[in-house]
């Protein structure tokens, strides 16, 4: 015999009423509000020390070995102290390229530093806000992705010579949480290396190595005040060094050449009335 | 456990309220359009404009409503209340987001032109002898700064209108920049009074970045003599599954080789081919 549907409806509902609605519910909405919460300060979470590693920059060594090649750099026309490579192939050209994908930020300590020595916090933080300041300063040119595409450009970027800065007596203890202080991070030294590659095949489209020493007096790492002030200091270079990776970008879309201006703007050709 | 609920609620359409733009109901004349050729073709409503309008709508591109008094392109929420009403000119009352370009239409009904009081903005939008054209002065230096911009790669197409001192913005382009950029540049060159922004910002979908990169890989092979360096004769528009094809080409051919190829992208719904074919000698 067949039941009527507000019978089985009845049925469900009883057999399941104490929890599983709710939890779907709750579930969903859980679902829902991690994923709004994700998108909001664009990638602010994502670099964060779960992702980063701090490498040491090789003894004897001048450069990092982040890049593939350091041999093709050359001083910037407009950019002071920036060192960039630009791939000449027109098969790799940075134009062809429309999206991002901004991989976690790495981090190398000079060659006589003390990995160990860096707080999970301080990495955190450097990594975390550097990430976010790139993307910033990318985004409405190279719309973010997370998938590989012919189309999209994958962003590597690394803090190179970052340092340990003042310590901490043994004891000493932040006044605003009581928790112990550790060695803040100090990027005075710091350069900034970015490569742009082909996200599907790997090959470099663009390089940079900027050797501008933006980080003076700058500390990140510590919930002490007057370390805050220090790390305010740290954020305005992170948003410097990102501001000139996108200098750097705009300059190599400019349209450049007699020739090319002309073609680009005989092509130009408005649909409409004419 | 039902506060909990409630408050979660609360802050995700708390979160979502607070970043949506406030509707404003209004009512105006205006054209029933197809997304595809209120983007591209702006101005006064003639008979070549309502035949792309009633062809690219019957293969698959959504009607939208063009305010007649400053050609604001609104995508309709509720599609079917204009869906037949495509090439027609129509008096619309609705709820607007004029920001986001949207609107829910609670009545729409088609009208004569010679129904819209001869006085009203709409009237003067609608008469091609307002358009300013090539060989204008403002006209020129609209059509250079446009064309100038760094950032304009082949999958975006930026258009635009001159009326009186008016300047409107249209196309789609993959990145918001550009949007805003050219808005920015057009605003500030002596002569342009006003700017209405229709440029649409493309979504970069993973499906439609794929589509992107095929038919951009396809058309760089079969007919590497449009495209160079930072520009392209070809613009190839994807958006939600569909490829429009806009620019020029000098032969017929050239332009069903770019129709067949598309055609054959896996994973597009439908090519609308809007390629000019314009002999060499014609050009510019």
């Amino acid at each position: 015999m067949r039941k009527r549907k507000g019978e089985v409806m009845s049925r469900m509902w009883n057999y399941s009423r104490p929890t599983v609605p709710w939890r779907l519910l709750a579930a969903t909405l859980t679902i829902l509000l991690t994923a709004a919460c994700s998108q909001q300060p664009a990638s602010e979470s994502s670099g964060s020390s779960a992702a980063a590693s701090v490498k040491v920059v090789p003894a004897g060594q001048d450069t990092s070995g982040f890049l593939q090649d350091y041999s093709k750099l050359e001083p910037h026309p407009t950019i002071e102290g920036a060192e960039t490579y630009e791939n000449p192939d027109p098969l790799n050209d940075l134009n062809d390229y429309i999206a991002m994908i901004v991989d976690p930020v790495e981090v190398y300590v000079a060659s006589d530093g003390d990995p160990a020595s860096i707080s999970d916090e301080g990495l955190e933080a450097v990594t975390g806000y550097f990430q976010y300041a790139i993307t910033s300063a990318v985004a409405d040119a190279f719309p973010i992705v997370d998938e590989p595409n012919p189309l999209a450009l994958r962003l590597r970027s690394a803090l190179v010579g970052v340092d340990t800065g003042e310590g901490a007596a043994a004891g000493e203890t932040s006044e605003e949480t009581g928790e112990a202080l550790t060695r803040s991070i100090n990027v005075s030294e710091v350069i900034v290396e970015f490569e742009l590659v082909d996200s599907e095949s790997g090959e470099v489209i663009a390089a940079a190595v900027d050797t501008a020493k933006l980080g003076s007096g700058a500390e990140v790492g510590t919930t002490h005040f007057s370390r805050m002030e220090r790390f305010e200091e740290a954020k305005l270079a992170f948003d410097e060094w990102a501001s000139r990776l996108r200098e750097f970008l705009d300059a190599e879309h400019e349209i450049e050449g007699a020739p090319e201006e002309e073609r680009t703007r005989e092509s130009y050709q408005p649909y409409g009335p004419s | 456990m039902i506060r909990v609920l409630g408050l979660c609620v609360g802050l995700l359409l708390g979160s979502g309220l607070g970043l949506a733009e406030k509707a404003v109901d209004a009512t105006f004349y205006g054209y029933v359009d197809s997304d595809v050729c209120a983007r591209v073709m702006l101005g006064p409503v003639t008979d070549s404009r309502i035949k792309c309008s009633t062809d690219t709508a019957k293969k698959g591109s959504p009607p939208v409503v063009v305010r007649g008094a400053d050609n604001a392109v609104f995508s309709v929420k509720n599609k079917k209340t204009v869906k037949k009403m495509v090439g027609d000119f129509a008096k619309i009352s609705g709820a607007t987001k004029v920001k986001s370009g949207s609107i829910k239409i609670s009545s729409a009904e088609s009208v004569e032109l010679s129904a819209i009081p001869a006085d009203a903005a709409e009237v003067n939008l609608m008469d091609v002898r307002n358009y300013r054209t090539s060989g204008d002065r403002v006209y020129e230096q609209v059509r250079h700064t446009l064309a100038m911009m760094p950032y304009i790669s082949y999958f975006d197409f930026i258009s635009f209108a001159l009326v009186g001192d008016e300047v409107i913005l249209t196309g789609w382009t993959v990145r918001i920049t550009n949007r805003q950029e050219a808005y920015r540049r057009v605003k500030q060159i002596e002569g342009v009074s006003h700017v209405t922004n229709n440029i649409d910002v493309l979504p970069m979908g993973s499906m439609d970045m794929q589509i992107r990169a095929q038919a951009g890989a396809r058309l760089g092979r079969m007919l590497s003599q449009y495209f160079w360096g930072n520009g392209s004769d070809i613009k190839i528009i994807v958006k939600n599954g569909d490829i429009i094809l806009l620019g020029t080409v000098t032969r017929q051919g050239d332009s069903d080789i770019a129709n067949i190829q598309c055609n054959t992208v896996p994973g597009a719904f439908h090519v609308f081919n809007l390629l000019r074919v314009v002999p060499p000698q014609k050009k510019g």
